[in-house]
């Protein structure tokens, strides 16, 4: 059974070999991707300068975006700034992914222990743990006043510390929005029992439809979208300490609302069981293309998409409007982005950072990718937002509210998925999921205050 | 480089006498040099940190504060968690059904596979190589692709196809029940290859004349099976067992591509369970409790599987 | 299944030619079974493969809405492209043939030693040691992690390939002694002794007697191990922080892309590309490494 090449040290020495050719096949065809001079595969600027920034951007706003648009558009962009910049080199860590949680984790924990990059895409809902955690820079020195007064009240109070200045820039929002099919739903529904009522008619109409899908798996969407079902009756995840109130008084009623709701819409039928597996928005925009939606909640990130995936008689009946409320003009919807934030000590280095936010991320950055604006007067003036639907985007911004983004967020949300997901599939009553949901967020709560 | 030639006769007689070659002094601790790579490496990163999980689920650590104090109340919130027993319930139910699905898949296939070979069949080799590509694969990947092929939604694989026959679409990943049921069928797709492996080369090494003597009995497929087979193979089938379970029970990135352990709680096994505690929750200490709970399980499956299948003496 | 015959196989030959055409249309009827049972395995195995393969030549409108045909109406390379052309995936690959390498190499290196003295020598303690390090084997490395990421963290060692090798082969080690117990069992000790007794020390003996022969074991448990290191997740999920670091287990994760753009086609690509090295290994070396199995491992 003697195989005569193969000897133990020869097995390690191939196996480095292999590693070697691996490498250099590696680097091969990691050149052959990055071309430019200036913009490579993991550095902008020229190879030799003087100065350093380390920077971790998603792979959707570097220039490996997967979108080929969004890939030219970034490359074109930080081309430029490497030629306005010719002294920094800004070494690039892309990553990407949906585990959104456990990166923001674990950038948290790099920077707690000082290897965090210099400068970084992060998760905008995190900045109030990142500054609850002390581990951002003030930036408000490198912006005017004008531009902060310029962004949506929301978008400003999250960035900004208890002490009043402002850690990170938010650049690109998007909001959770009803999309509808109007040959199947003609009127926006505004209350809960329009919804249900309308999607039970467009069932009717069209049997080969869901009435209404929504996000109901274990992922933050589901928490996340279904959240705006409990703002727009006023409830309050948390009080002004951050402690969870979100299953007391109030707020508990509120929430037992949206669970009845949700619960009624898969028991009405309008929302077939399987929301319960729903882990990607993709889920809606494949049915809206395979013709099985007449109406669902899903992102304002998804209208290109839309518009990419249907045909175009076919993209034309569908709208958007607020999500519907218990009452009429009771609505709410969450909403999301990226920010930039430096982490770095160095003060030249926080002004470059802040400086690729400013001339890179805030307006052009909205433009490459059709993320939303975070300033008024972006929205104003850049070209690619003056369609139609960007002002309806806008209008609903209004009653937008953010996640609250410290240290308990994750396991309230984890929770509320939890409990989301038993209310749906009927193994709890609403009472039942809502007080668990609570107490292990309370102890959770208690655990992480030290209380 | 051939082994020296040897007189074997004399050397078997002369091995069996003595204990001790001759002209070699009898060094005290001569096995510890040979055991100190093994023995170093094991402190260092079992032993010393398994002190700390058990050290530190006697505090109420998190991860995002530096220090800690000292108390039983982890332990105390972790015992009486109400999802608890739900989780439990789930981890040996997923456990069971896969290990078992493994076995027996497994041998199956090794019985095929062998037969195929020795019957000059065609495909057996493409069908071991098949089986062996999906255990290569990475556990988050083999989530994703069952979701795929499980969904519910128009392009369920699964569904697609019994629509193809008329039959109505089943809900895989929604019912609590049947999410469990899909978990341990990707897991069992996953890894029966492993013993597949491991049970084929047993099988070859069951001495042939075994079947032949069966066969002059009158003994039938199945008898064989059961009253010669198996009992050769039984040491290589403990090992397997216990590997395996054990593989099992530390699963959680399948779960986590395939389900995230819903819906709602549904599929969280116990290793997902305590990764939550820790990168969700923040929860080191919690974590730390539940990991001390997935040992204690991997310890007490592998002392019932030795009772149950004792090994050969050696 | 079949019925047997009665009566012994010696009998005279006036019943023979009957009982052999039973026989061998018996065997051909198992064959048709087993024939069956090699499609059913190959279906139920190679679908969601053939699956994953069919979602890497799909474009973004073919994706997802599918029916039960595998091919694509418009294949095309383009998931392909862009995995390849990504500034992360060669770097993933890259990463994980090294912790593989390193993780088998170091764990055949701690292991070797220690199977042969399990296998060869006597000592207080023999018994136990080798029950414990089965034991270590029953340990998740998601017990190890927890405490191994704040202690590497303080260490600054948290983004260290080489650091995180150690832990893989800490990892690997406890099943290469074992099977290399196994192997080492199943050669004569009257070699070793043998040449002891021509005055060589047990190190040289190890080194240039036992280890030859035991290379076809030597390897199957490298290929083995290398595959596990390859499949490995948690470790270096917890302890690899940086993209550039991670291996290709664990940056599959980068290729989902964002919740906002739909990049399964470019999963599955990136999944058949990082695939194919440990199927191709494994498919190519089977047949040997079914054979060192067959030889030696399965003792004990």
């Amino acid at each position: 059974m003697q195989v005569p090449f193969l000897t133990l040290a020869g097995g390690c020495r191939r196996a480095a070999l292999a590693i070697v050719i691996g490498g250099v096949l590696a680097v091969a065809i990691g050149a052959c991707g990055g071309g430019d001079d200036l913009v490579t595969i993991d550095r902008v600027g020229r190879a030799e300068a003087p100065k350093t920034l380390t920077v971790q951007l998603n792979a959707s706003y570097s220039p490996q975006a997967s979108t080929p648009e969004a890939a030219a558009g970034f490359k074109k962009l930080f081309t430029a700034w490497a030629k306005r910049h010719p002294e920094w080199r800004l070494d690039l860590n892309i990553i990407g992914g949906t585990m959104t949680t456990a990166e923001q984790a674990r950038l948290l924990q790099k920077a707690k222990v000082g290897q965090a990059p210099d400068c970084a895409n992060v998760d905008s809902f995190t900045i109030p743990l990142f500054i609850e955690q002390g581990v951002l820079k003030p930036v408000e020195k490198y912006f005017t006043k004008q531009q902060v007064a310029d962004l949506f009240p929301y978008v400003r109070k999250v960035i900004t510390g208890p002490d009043g200045h402002i850690y990170a820039w938010w650049w690109s929002t998007d909001l959770r929005v009803l999309y509808r099919r109007t040959d199947l739903v003609p009127r926006a529904p505004r209350t809960w029992a329009e919804l249900i009522a309308a999607a039970k008619a467009a069932e009717k109409k069209d049997p080969k439809v869901d009435g209404y899908l929504f996000n109901g798996g274990r992922w933050e969407a589901t928490t996340f979208d279904n959240l705006g079902y409990f703002w727009s009756q006023g409830g309050k995840l948390l009080d002004p300490r951050g402690a969870p109130i979100f299953a007391e008084g109030a707020n508990r009623t509120d929430m037992l609302n949206v669970f009845k709701f949700l619960r009624s819409a898969v028991t009405s039928g309008i929302s077939p069981s399987r929301v319960t597996t729903f882990n990607t928005y993709d889920e809606f925009s494949t049915a809206a293309q395979a013709g099985t939606v007449a109406t669902f909640l899903g992102g304002s990130f998804q209208w290109p998409t839309m518009q990419s995936l249907l045909p175009k008689d076919e993209f034309k009946k569908w709208a958007v409007s607020e999500l519907p409320g218990p009452r009429p003009g009771e609505t709410a919807t969450g909403t999301g982005g990226w920010s930039m934030a430096a982490f770095s000590k160095d003060p030249a280095k926080v002004a470059a950072c802040m400086d690729i936010v400013k001339s890179i991320y805030a307006g052009p950055g909205n433009t490459v990718t059709g993320e939303l604006p975070t300033s008024r007067r972006l929205f104003d003036n850049l070209k690619a937002f003056q369609a139609p639907i960007f002002k309806t985007f806008r209008r609903f911004l209004r009653d937008a509210e953010p996640r609250p983004g410290l240290s308990i967020y994750p396991s309230l949300s984890n929770e509320l998925q939890i409990a989301i997901g038993r209310v749906l599939t009927g193994s709890a009553t609403p009472e039942e999921a809502l007080q668990s949901a609570g107490d292990r967020v309370e102890q959770t709560y208690q655990l992480l205050t030290g209380t | 480089m051939a082994a020296p030639t040897l007189d074997t006769t004399r050397s078997r007689q002369g091995a069996i006498a003595r204990p001790h070659p001759p002209g070699s002094r009898r060094r005290a601790p001569d096995h510890l040099a040979w055991l100190a790579p093994l023995l170093a490496m094991a402190t260092l990163f079992f032993l010393w940190p398994l002190i700390n999980v058990i050290r530190l689920a006697f505090t109420n650590s998190t991860l995002l504060r530096d220090d800690y104090s000292y108390t039983l109340s982890t332990f105390g919130q972790a015992l009486t968690d109400p999802s608890l027993p739900g989780v439990l319930v789930t981890t040996v139910i997923f456990v069971g059904a896969s290990v078992a699905g493994q076995l027996v898949l497994g041998l199956l296939i090794a019985l095929i596979i062998q037969r195929a070979i020795s019957r000059k069949l065609r495909g057996a080799v493409l069908v071991r190589s098949v089986v062996l590509s999906a255990w290569v694969m990475p556990g988050i990947l083999i989530g994703v692709i069952w979701q795929i092929v499980l969904n519910e939604g128009p392009f369920g694989l699964v569904n697609s196809a019994l629509a193809s026959v008329g039959l109505a679409p089943v809900s895989w990943l929604s019912d609590t029940k049947l999410a469990v049921l899909s978990v341990v069928v990707a897991n069992i797709w996953r890894g029966t290859a492993f013993t597949m492996l491991l049970l084929y080369a047993a099988l070859l090494t069951v001495n042939p004349d075994l079947y032949d003597a069966a066969k002059v009995d009158g003994a039938r497929k199945l008898r064989t099976l059961w009253h010669v087979t198996l009992p050769q193979i039984r040491p290589v089938l403990l090992v397997n067992t216990v590997l395996i379970t054990i593989a099992t029970l530390n699963t959680f990135d399948m779960v986590l591509a395939l389900t995230g352990g819903g819906p709602a709680q549904a599929t969280e096994v116990l290793a997902l369970h305590t990764y939550n505690a820790v990168f969700v929750n923040f929860n080191l200490a919690g974590g730390c409790v539940l990991a001390l709970f997935l040992l204690l399980a991997s310890l007490l499956l592998t002392a019932f599987y030795s009772r149950v299948l004792p090994e050969e003496q050696r | 299944m079949s019925t047997t015959t009665a009566g012994g196989s010696g009998t005279a030959a006036r019943g023979a030619r009957p009982r052999r055409r039973t026989a061998r249309t018996r065997a051909r009827i198992d064959d048709v079974w087993t024939y069956l049972g090699l499609l059913a395995v190959l279906l139920f195995f190679g679908i969601p493969l053939l699956w994953m393969v069919s979602l890497a030549f799909r474009n973004q409108q073919e994706i997802l809405v599918t029916t039960i045909n595998p091919v694509p109406d418009h294949p095309t390379l383009d998931n392909f492209g862009q995995v390849l052309r990504s500034a992360q995936f060669p770097r993933f690959l890259l990463n994980s043939a090294i912790l593989s390498a390193i993780g088998a190499c170091g764990a055949i290196a701690v292991a070797a030693p220690a199977a042969y003295a399990f296998s060869r020598m006597r000592f207080r303690g023999r018994p136990v040691l080798l029950v414990g390090v089965l034991a270590l084997q029953m340990v998740s490395p998601l017990v190890l992690a927890f405490p191994l990421y704040r202690y590497f963290a303080s260490l600054g060692l948290l983004n260290s390939l080489p650091a995180t090798g150690l832990v893989y082969i800490a990892i690997l080690m406890p099943l290469a002694t074992w099977m290399l117990k196994g192997f080492f069992d199943g050669i004569p000790r009257d070699l070793d002794d043998a040449a002891m007794i021509d005055g060589a020390t047990r190190w040289v003996a190890f080194r240039r007697i036992v280890l030859p022969i035991a290379m076809p074991g030597l390897t199957a448990v490298f290929v083995i191990t290398a595959l596990l290191a390859w499949a490995e997740f948690v470790v270096p999920f917890i302890l690899l922080t940086s993209p550039a670091h991670l291996p290709i287990s664990v940056g599959i994760l980068n290729l989902q892309g964002t919740y906002a753009t739909n990049s399964t086609g470019i999963l599955a690509a990136g999944s058949v590309i990082a695939v194919l090295p440990a199927i191709v290994l494994f498919v190519v070396l089977q047949r040997f490494i079914v054979g060192a199995f067959v030889s030696g491992a399965l003792k004990g």
